[in-house]
């Protein structure tokens, strides 16, 4: 391919500009920065618009005042190189990536007999109660655009298809957008009939389309993958669906907007909707030539600071769920005096297995500890990011207290939309050894699907493991 | 922040396409367009951070593109100081926009306070309508009462008379859709038993619906009671429903056994006028 670098090296790897330029031969008196300390902090952008050089309130002497404004400055420059350099987290978005499409997708296939009495023009919540609300509050819905039962049949399979596309990571930037337009969609018709699962997973559909989240574990990432392959042997790496994807939406994009049916819609979701339709060309035009290098590689910093901001903006939704459903049971009298947990187990619509229910709620002492536990975990939550052991030790508890709400609660999709957000936070060894698992098992499956087929191949190595310098964009068809 | 375990040398990935347009174009690229792309502005050598990650990884990244691709330029480092410039104005850009939006999370779902009473306008128009969200779960109390909605109708037979049917307890088959099923639907979890909280909500102390959504609350929960009672079959063969009343009939949960606490388990009804059923809606209009 080589369409604009043409230096030879043998690194496969791209050009990892991770050492932040250093202003080294300043003669500074102070310790040199311990710049190889791991630092795994998550990207914090917030961090990076504070030029913060010390107050110049009462330092002793220009000496020591100048050696901190250095050393201030150079992490500073440090962390801007970190979160312009890379998409951090590639394995933790994929993982929210792959848990909400999972859940959404699971989701409609479970509701899909209920479909029409949850989101249909005649269900409870009509079509026409449905337009009289969102003309009042502005949100976002494809299925105000017509009221006719094939129309919303269509925007049903079309969404339980891109929660497919997009958990296998086929064109995940286009189908993360799609997503979000099947979620809202969906969701803004009918709000009453969501729950906290529903409200997680309407957040994080927007919060998405800013990620990369096909880095790894995605159809992109192995396209990318064989496309390179196939350049180092000097060959063209072809690609028609990416263009003609693009073009088929831009056409109903057009069509949308000049027919006005955005309507009532805040310009909030059809504005980003034209934003990464128009990144996207930008994007494909600037890989395509050579002298427009500068460009890619811009484009490619603006993509890591979208994806990193995003990624930070989930962590932080994250924190605030668990902060704030811990603060307000603090100030409950049934969270004070160690009986909150009995109740919601005693609700008929909330207790599937009564007798589990019972079995659980026996003990006065232990349904003391379970709904004290509680809130002190979701209290301490957000404050146990600083030690990643502590935060490790209490993401397994409450991975496994949404995973038993799921049970004795009867909230299936709510806990796997809550597990999915904790996911952000599991440690990358974790998520690594994971994938390696799942992608041996399906090796191996597949070799015997294929022993059975008469098929010779061996799967190979399509592991869904990513590895280094994966790009999910789309491969250019001429250099 | 040790917040989700990044190794520092974990493999990166590149380019996907970004989300936003760019708003540096490539004019701004023509004053260092005298360099080609080998000009010594790009990174000197790519500094190699794998070793440690490449021995835990069980796939080595390089095997499907062991023969040489020459790198790409990326990053900050590769680019010429006006692109620099503007890279850096975009992440400072892109860091006053997530700092304003989780302030503003922050504000919706934190309690009512001075900020939220001085700018509490601009916090719902950045909030509603899509980032709307509400994390009480089960805070600060959780609800201690189990509410059913029950339902009758007045029906008119084929034969021209008039009959009123007998209570049909929804809630109930709603908990008996729930009991032992380990994927309850949300039109068996959520429907009804929302739909009563928003019309409570969008109806005064003496009943009276409030705005919009009052009006909406009231069509809704009748068109829910509709479905239910054609469902459970209450208009009888060849039926219409004329009018159908509503009522809650809410009873404490009982305290625990190992609690000394007491409290009343007696039901509390609160019946609702009747409504008039638009024909259409009777006969099969909702689905």
């Amino acid at each position: 391919m080589n369409r604009f670098v043409p230096e030879p090296s043998p690194e496969p790897s791209p050009a990892s500009s991770s050492a932040p330029p250093e202003p080294s031969q300043a003669p500074s008196p102070a310790p040199p920065e311990p710049s190889q300390a791991p630092s795994p902090a998550p990207p914090e952008p917030s961090q990076a618009p504070s030029p913060a050089p010390p107050e110049p309130s009462q330092a002793p002497s220009p000496a020591p005042r100048a050696a901190v404004g250095r050393r201030a400055l150079r992490s500073l420059a440090r962390g801007v190189t970190r979160v312009t350099d890379a998409a951090l987290g590639p394995y933790q978005t994929a993982a929210v990536r792959i848990g909400f499409a999972a859940t959404w997708l699971l989701f409609l296939l479970r509701e899909f007999p209920h479909r029409q009495e949850l989101y249909g023009p005649d269900g409870p919540w009509s079509w026409d109660l449905a337009r009289q609300l969102v003309t009042d509050n502005g949100a976002f819905t494809v299925l105000m655009w017509s009221r006719s039962q094939m129309w919303f049949e269509a925007v049903y399979a079309l969404t339980a298809a891109v929660s497919l596309l997009l958990l296998l990571g086929w064109r995940t930037r286009t189908m993360s957008v799609l997503f979000m337009v099947g979620v809202l969609s969906l969701q803004n018709h009918s709000v009453l009939m969501g729950d906290g699962g529903d409200n997680v997973l309407h957040l994080m559909s927007l919060y998405l389309v800013f990620t990369r989240c096909g880095q790894v574990w995605s159809l992109d990432a192995r396209r990318a993958r064989r496309a390179r392959a196939v350049r180092a042997h000097g060959a063209r790496a072809g690609d028609a669906a990416g263009p003609l994807l693009w073009g088929v939406l831009g056409c109903v994009l057009a069509a949308v907007t000049v027919g006005g049916r955005f309507g009532t819609a805040e310009w909030t979701v059809p504005a980003l909707l034209w934003a990464v339709w128009l990144a996207q060309a930008v994007w494909w035009a600037a890989g395509r030539r050579e002298r427009t290098w500068r460009l890619r590689v811009l484009l490619d910093v603006v993509g890591n600071v979208l994806h990193n901001g995003a990624l930070l903006v989930i962590m932080a939704e994250a924190c605030l769920v668990y902060a704030t459903a811990g603060w307000y049971k603090i100030q409950g009298s049934r969270w004070q005096d160690g009986t909150a947990v009995y109740y919601p187990l005693h609700l008929g619509y909330f207790s599937p297995w009564p007798g589990l229910a019972d079995l659980l709620s026996a003990n006065g002492t232990l349904v003391l500890l379970v709904t004290y536990g509680t809130v002190l975990a979701q209290v301490a939550f957000p404050f146990t990011l600083f030690n990643r052991r502590v935060k490790n030790v209490l993401l397994a508890a409450m991975i496994t207290e949404h995973a038993a709400i799921a049970v004795v609660l009867g909230l299936p999709f709510f806990s796997l939309a809550m597990i999915t957000a904790d996911a952000v936070f599991l440690p990358t060894s974790f998520l690594r050894c994971l994938g390696g698992r799942a992608a041996r098992a399906r090796a191996r499956l597949l070799s015997r699907t294929a022993a059975r087929g008469g098929r010779a191949a061996p799967p190979g190595r399509e592991r869904a493991d990513g590895e280094a310098g994966e790009t999910t964009g789309t491969v250019r068809t001429r250099a | 922040m040790d917040a989700y375990d990044e190794e520092p040398n974990a493999p990166r990935g590149v380019q996907p396409p970004p989300a936003l347009p760019e708003p540096q174009t490539s004019r701004s690229a023509r004053p260092a367009g005298t360099h080609d792309p080998q000009a010594p502005d790009r990174p000197a050598a790519p500094h190699h951070p794998t070793a440690p990650a490449a021995s835990t990884a069980p796939t080595a990244p390089t095997a499907p593109t062991a023969p040489a691709e020459p790198p790409r330029p990326a990053g900050l480092a590769a680019l010429p100081l006006p692109h620099r410039i503007g890279a850096v104005a975009f992440l400072a850009v892109v860091a006053v926009a997530v700092c304003t939006h989780l302030g503003m999370v922050f504000l919706h779902v934190a309690p009512p306070n001075t900020v939220t009473a001085r700018h509490g306008g601009a916090v719902n128009e950045w909030i509603y309508p899509e980032f709307e969200q509400n994390w009480k779960l089960f805070a600060p109390n959780p609800l201690q009462q189990d509410i059913a909605v029950q339902a009758r109708a007045e029906v008119r037979t084929p034969d021209g008379g008039r009959h009123t049917t007998g209570w049909y307890d929804l809630s109930a088959q709603d908990g008996r859709a729930i009991r032992g099923n380990p994927l309850p639907s949300h039109t068996q979890q959520n429907e009804l038993r929302r739909a009563w909280d928003f019309f409570v909500a969008a109806h005064d102390g003496a009943g009276r619906p409030v705005g919009l959504r009052g009006a909406l609350a009231e069509q809704y929960l009748r068109r829910i009671v509709v479905l239910r009672l054609e469902r459970a079959h209450a208009p009888g063969p060849g039926g219409t429903v004329e009018r159908v009343q509503v009522r809650a009939r809410t009873t404490n949960v009982p305290p625990p056994k190992w609690s000394r606490e007491k409290v009343s388990t007696a039901p509390v009804l609160r019946a609702l006028p009747w409504w008039p059923v638009p024909s259409a809606e009777a006969e099969g209009g909702v689905r």
